[in-house]
């Protein structure tokens, strides 16, 4: 039968579907997600002035507005973000993802106390803390859900899917895992799951110093040990913004 | 012998309605088939004529330059009346919604309640080729709606004197009447001399800057007026992205409109007109190239000139292009 037939087939390639980069010394550094424009001078003064409204007034115009003020642009001068919002959003991202490689550091192979190297899970975990860390520096975590909303809006979400792949990547190519095998895509798409449900799990996180959103990050690494993938977290957490997009509209006056 | 015209109109009329047109040997240019190349060789610098006066394009006729502004005129005039009806047809009845969209991707307008001075402050804006007022009546509605701001003004400038009438009988009917906040003067966009430089936040043209003799110095002009931080800000008609739509909408451009011109407005010469110039307007990366040399920094591109620079509308039917005046410039 055909099914009987093909159902082997099937198994034994899905090494072959599931294909890793045809480079052999591809790095995580990958060209499937180019990196956005770089922003011009004077859009990145005025995102990186409006970043810092953000705690009072949240992802919103408002902060685009004050923001371009502080810079010393017009109220109107926030046309030159042609993407409004998202692209401050995507700026705190952007900049959240290559501040890593100076705020976390590794010492250097062999040289660490007791002649160990860091693992790369335990590379990973600090990582993904770190950057965990930067929301609360910044001061977002408070308005997180806004920002969760705004990236689900749908011209958003593949640019944010896309911002999202490119952490995973930037982690593993920090924690120095540059192999390439069959499971490049696999961990790639269980290190966005992880952070991406650890991100919406901080928004809502009281504890003191953000202790439960680290254990959560310790549990869902167990699992991934345990269990293998976790893609089912990009899911949840798409399904989540979905919620928050729902939730801000509703907040707003939007009969849904 | 007068200033040169090369009568293209009447060939083209001749291409449209027969294929194999026997004219076609004779005429250099043929119409559909080489506009982008009229678009390209043309539109940035007026050619001298055969006899060395000065020429520019009416439509797809060349024409001596200092005729073209009375032409433009005469044009307008003759349909201000018809004017929605022929903007309905020209864009698929839905330039409302891009003038619509327009206005509210600008965002304009000043809340009183996060403004930084005691005094509300609202944004001076100029909407260029504003004839009819239909933009300066949007930005007001938004500005006051949306901002709660009740001090934004918007000067309309035309060239066009019954437009501009027509502008005035319509804000009679708006809320802005006698608010002081609406005002109307005639100028020619390339000379703007009532406007003092570094004066305006937000400078509109739509629908119009195809019309004008020298795009390059009206661009320039909208740089000097505007404050440094400004927007420029422009709604045109443009090039269609999808090459079978594109030809599919040249058909109904190029042969309904003037047809259904004759018949609603009793001028198919005027529609003929602006079915051309709209076919012979810069393509959006050129346009986006004349903005960007004019010193306006582009928005959504990065540093390299990635990105675009400019939002299609409808498939780009129409394309909304933006600049902002460089602080310190
Ligand atoms: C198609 S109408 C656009 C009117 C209005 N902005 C709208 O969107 O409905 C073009 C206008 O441009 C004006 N115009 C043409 N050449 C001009 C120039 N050189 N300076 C100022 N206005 C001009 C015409 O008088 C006319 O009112």
């Amino acid at each position: 039968m055909a099914t009987c037939c093909r159902r082997p087939f099937l198994l034994s390639s899905t090494s072959s579907i599931r294909k890793p980069p045809r480079a052999p010394r591809r790095s995580y550094q990958s060209s499937t997600h180019p990196p956005p424009p770089p922003y011009t001078p004077e859009a990145s003064s005025i995102l990186s002035s409006s970043l810092r409204h953000v705690p009072q007034h949240g992802f919103t115009q408002t902060s685009l507005t004050l923001g371009a003020r502080d810079a010393g642009f017009l109220d109107i001068s926030t046309n030159l973000l042609p993407r409004g919002v998202f692209e401050l959003v995507n700026y705190h991202l952007m900049n959240q993802r290559l501040a890593l490689k100076d705020t976390v550091q590794f010492p250097e192979e062999g040289k660490e106390a007791g002649g160990k190297k860091t693992g790369v899970g335990k590379k990973v975990r600090a990582l993904l803390l770190a950057r965990l860390r930067g929301n609360i520096d910044a001061g977002v975590v408070g308005r997180w859900q806004e920002a969760l909303a705004v990236m689900a809006l749908p011209t958003n979400i593949r640019p944010s899917l896309a911002e999202l792949a490119r952490l995973s990547d930037e982690m593993w190519f920090l924690a120095g895992d540059v192999s390439v095998d069959t499971s490049w895509y696999t961990k790639r798409a269980s290190l966005s799951g992880i952070y991406a449900a650890a991100e919406v799990f901080q928004t809502q996180d009281e504890s003191p110093n953000y202790k439960d959103t680290e254990h959560f990050v310790d549990a869902r690494l167990d699992e991934v040990q345990q269990v293998g993938s976790t893609v089912g977290q990009v899911a949840e957490w798409l399904d989540f913004t979905g919620h928050a997009a729902v939730n801000v509209l509703r907040s707003k006056g939007v009969r849904i | 012998m007068n200033a040169p015209r090369i009568a293209l109109r009447s060939f083209s009329r001749a291409q449209l309605t027969s294929k194999s047109s026997l004219l076609g040997a004779r005429i250099p240019y043929r119409c559909l088939s080489c506009s982008t190349r009229l678009a390209q060789t043309h539109q940035f610098s007026a050619q001298n004529g055969a006899d060395g006066a000065r020429t520019t394009h009416f439509g797809f006729e060349t024409i001596s330059e200092d005729s073209k502004d009375d032409r433009v005129g005469a044009v307008f005039s003759s349909v201000a009346a018809s004017y929605d009806t022929m903007n309905d047809f020209m864009s698929l009845y839905i330039h409302r919604l891009w003038k619509d969209h327009f206005v509210r991707s600008l965002n304009p307008g000043i809340n009183p309640l996060t403004s930084s001075s005691s005094e509300p402050q609202g944004m001076n804006i100029l909407d260029i080729a504003g004839g009819t007022g239909d933009i300066a009546f949007r930005l007001l509605d938004h500005a006051t709606t949306i901002h709660n701001d009740q001090t934004t003004r918007v000067t309309v400038a035309d060239i066009n004197p019954d437009m501009l009438a027509e502008g005035r009988k319509r804000s009679l009917e708006t809320p802005y009447a006698s608010t002081g906040r609406l005002n109307f003067i005639e100028t020619n966009a390339e000379k703007l001399d009532a406007i003092p430089s570094d004066s305006v936040d937000l400078y509109t043209v739509a629908f119009g800057i195809r019309n004008f003799t020298h795009k390059d110095t009206a661009i320039r002009e909208a740089f000097r007026v505007l404050k440094p931080g400004g927007i420029f800000a422009c709604l045109e008609f443009s090039k269609v992205q999808n090459q079978l739509f594109d030809a599919v909408y040249k058909r109904w451009s190029f042969s309904a409109i003037p047809l259904i011109g004759q018949i609603v407005a009793g001028d198919r010469d005027s529609y003929q007109y602006l079915v051309e110039s709209i076919e012979k307007f810069p393509s959006q990366t050129e346009f986006r190239d004349m903005i960007r040399d004019a010193g306006f920094v582009i928005p959504g591109e990065g540093p390299d000139g990635e990105g675009y620079g400019w939002e299609n509308l409808s498939g780009g039917i129409a394309a909304i292009h933006k600049g902002m005046k460089p602080i310190g410039a």
